[in-house]
């Protein structure tokens, strides 16, 4: 088959949805199908300007590339999935969720002029059009799928996705915990400074870059954290197996997250995960005792769950085994298998 | 954002007055509402969107179409058959002039003709027996930024009339079901059908006295319980002594009862209806809420209920054997209607729900309040980046562009 795989890119960032897009490039090619990456940047502010880049991608036409036809587009996220197709499969990495549940929030974007109010629809209308149109629809978390159904009421098939490719393993539990990831403040990085400004033994280490970041080491020095937040920034995948093969734990609790890779990520390297209670999807993968610690979104709560840990690594290290046995049930051979039947 | 609100308001004997009382307070948690009212007639604050509530009854909405006249909004239509309202308006106002030119909009010179044959008295009033022929919902329309309206019926019947504005489709909000229900005093070991509401040949109430007495004949235990005011000229005894059925023994009949407490008493209600003038009904929507199975007639709003809570007849030819027949499977079947009533209920708690409904209304009215402003802006972006390249707003090449906005979104 030849396959368009459509993400949309905002230039000079990367992180799990650009890793995801190119993977599954990737992994169709490896089965003998002819794939390309379409991209087209994508910036959602100010204003309106979250309609019209959208409205770009309905203007491309993929149905068929110099005399021949495309056989199938896969969109990944808003906008992308707004292309017009006669074969077109979501698997929704997420909407523009600042027209949804971050709406009046911090994280959100639309004003409460009745222009605001007015866009934010129009987001959620074409949602509801360009999702509509799909033959199937996939999300890659039960998170993703239900915030899909009560705002449109489109119902998707639960489709997680294995994490990139790295060379995983565990060399010890080490003495700090890492955090991996765009450091932005959905991701909520902030709190485990705080944690670290709530016990004087933690330490961590934060992999990834973005526009938080250099509010958070200033607010990791204001903390007299001395040296013991240390910020990597953009790792190769070397550093990064290291890292993982090295840490006590993984922190990863943002906002309401959509799936995160990060998890799965830090189960391969059986490490166990500490998450919050909000955090959305990561809850469908980290269990509470089981997999990891799900702690209060507080600085004492995290502190104490990374202590814990410190404290029983027999816990810590049956944790991560039994998160690296559920990661490795997730395999591109039965995520494409559905994808594509 | 703030919405002046126009609507009949209780103790207005008025079914969109109990759906305004319904709809309002969970209206205000969502929105800043500003609620107009009959002897106000006037907005107190700028709103950014007003919001009409039209039904077909003069008394109760003439104000609101003048106030529409004046400033143009949004209208919930309750009622897509008009006729009725627009000759209370105008005949009823000595504003003959008012009627002709509407049946003029309406139907043409032919239209004129006959609103001059009503006047003269020629013709009977085309608002009794002719309305649905002539809706005169155009009065209104043309005032209409955009609608809200209950049903995929009234939906085509619009887009069919020409109406080219946003429309919005909201179903009726359902009454929470309420926690205690007082009993009524019926015969014991008698099985309830109820029917509830203004008692007119509308209701098909001839058809359901005739199909009523057929089956007696075979579910003697049947009792009739009519509840409701009774529509002058339509006289019930001469057709109870026709077929046969004695009042206050096979057939009941009660000017007023709680429509829970009657509701609660039925096994089935019924609600039969031709012609219908768009509507959706109060009492079919409290049945759902209370769990009742439904049988109802094929027709307009009623036709869209789900097949698994509301058996469905025809109107006209094969109607009263179906009735019959319908409520004969209904009454020896408590399975079935056990079925259908869960069915009714999860109908109410889901699609009706009246968070989800006010949430619906929400989002029509904010769309509505700045979709211009919006629409302009993307308009505006995308003509200029054609403009800077050369290309002409009206030329080929942008039709495409044009055809893919109107797809997804602002185009026009």
């Amino acid at each position: 088959m030849r396959i368009a795989v459509c993400a949309p890119q905002v230039p000079f960032v990367r992180g799990g949805a650009e890793i995801f897009s190119e993977r599954l490039v990737d992994e169709l090619r490896k089965r003998e199908h002819e794939v390309e990456l379409v991209t087209v940047p994508f910036k959602w502010y100010p204003g309106e300007r979250v309609l019209t880049q959208a409205f770009l991608w309905r203007l491309l036409d993929l149905e068929e590339a110099d005399g021949a036809p495309i056989d199938l587009v896969i969109a990944t996220k808003f906008p992308s999935y707004v292309i017009r197709h006669p074969n077109k499969i979501v698997w929704l990495l997420h909407q523009f969720r600042q027209a949804y549940e971050l709406d009046r929030t911090e994280l959100g974007q639309f004003d409460e002029s009745a222009e605001g109010r007015a866009l934010r629809r129009a987001v959620q209308r074409l949602d509801r059009v360009a999702l509509g149109e799909a033959r199937k629809l996939f999300a890659t978390s039960a998170n993703v799928a239900d915030r899909l159904e009560r705002s449109t009421g489109l119902p998707a098939e639960v489709l997680p996705h294995p994490p990139q490719e790295l060379p995983y393993r565990c060399d010890e539990y080490g003495d700090f915990v890492l955090s991996v990831g765009r450091i932005d403040r959905a991701k909520r990085v902030e709190l485990l400074i705080d944690a670290l400004g709530a016990d004087a033994s933690l330490r961590c280490v934060v992999a990834g870059e973005g526009p938080e970041r250099d509010r958070l080491e200033r607010l990791a020095r204001e903390r007299r954290l001395n040296g013991r937040a240390i910020f990597a920034g953009g790792v190769s995948e070397q550093e990064l197996a290291d890292l993982y093969a090295r840490c006590l734990a993984v922190y990863y609790a943002p906002v309401d997250e959509d799936f995160g890779m990060v998890p799965y990520e830090a189960f391969l390297a059986e490490k166990p995960v500490v998450t919050t209670t909000d955090a959305g999807g990561p809850l469908e993968v980290v269990g509470n005792r089981e997999t990891g610690l799900v702690c209060d979104p507080t600085p004492t709560a995290v502190a104490q769950a990374f202590a814990w840990l410190r404290d029983h690594p027999d816990e810590t290290r049956a944790y991560g085994r039994a998160g690296q046995r559920a990661a490795k049930q997730l395999t591109w051979d039965a995520a494409i298998d559905r994808l594509l039947a | 954002m703030k919405v002046a609100y126009y609507s009949p308001q209780p103790p207005e004997r008025s079914g969109i007055a109990d759906y305004s009382a319904l709809l309002l307070p969970a209206l205000a948690e969502r929105i800043d509402v500003d609620v107009v009212g009959r002897r106000s007639r006037r907005q107190r604050r700028r709103a950014d969107v007003s919001l009409y509530h039209i039904g077909n009854e003069p008394e109760a909405h003439g104000w609101i179409v003048e106030a529409l006249r004046r400033r143009p909004g949004i209208v919930v239509l309750h009622d897509f058959v008009l006729h009725h309202l627009v000759a209370g308006m105008t005949l009823g106002r000595g504003d003959g002039g008012g009627y002709l030119d509407a049946m003029q909009r309406e139907a043409g010179p032919v239209g004129r003709m006959l609103a001059h044959g009503v006047i003269d008295e020629l013709l009977p009033p085309l608002w009794e027996d002719r309305a649905v022929e002539y809706p005169l919902a155009g009065e209104v329309l043309v005032s209409a930024n955009g609608l809200i309206v209950h049903s995929a019926y009234v939906e085509r019947l619009v887009r069919d009339s020409g109406y080219r504005e946003p429309l919005w489709r909201i179903p009726h909000p359902a009454w929470p079901a309420p926690a205690e229900i007082a009993s009524v005093e019926l015969p014991e070991g008698r099985t309830i059908i109820g029917c509830y509401g203004h008692l007119n040949p509308a209701k098909r109430l001839p058809q359901l006295l005739e199909a009523f007495a057929l089956l007696r004949r075979r579910v003697p235990e049947a009792l009739l319980l009519l509840v409701g005011s009774l529509s002058p000229g339509l006289e019930l005894e001469p057709v109870y002594d026709r077929l046969g059925l004695r009042p206050g023994d096979d057939v009941i009949r009660l000017d007023y009862v709680d429509e829970a407490r009657l509701l609660s008493a039925c096994e089935v209600c019924v609600n039969l209806r031709y012609p219908t003038m768009g509507e959706t009904s109060g009492i079919v929507v409290r049945a759902l809420s209370l769990g009742r199975p439904l049988l109802v007639s094929d027709v307009g709003w009623f036709a869209e209920l789900p097949d698994e809570a509301a058996l469905k007849v025809p109107v006209g030819e094969g109607e009263i054997p179906a009735i019959v027949d319908a409520l004969e499977l209904l009454l020896r079947d408590p399975a079935l209607r056990r079925r259908m009533g869960d069915a009714a209920r999860a109908l109410a708690q889901g699609e009706h729900r009246l968070e989800r409904v006010a949430e619906a209304y929400v989002a029509a009215l904010e769309e509505a309040a700045g979709g211009v402003m919006v629409q302009d802006a993307v308009l505006g972006e995308m003509a200029r980046a054609a403009a800077e390249t050369g290309l002409a707003a009206n030329g080929r090449a942008l039709s495409d562009v044009a055809e893919r906005l109107r797809e997804v979104g602002p185009g026009r």
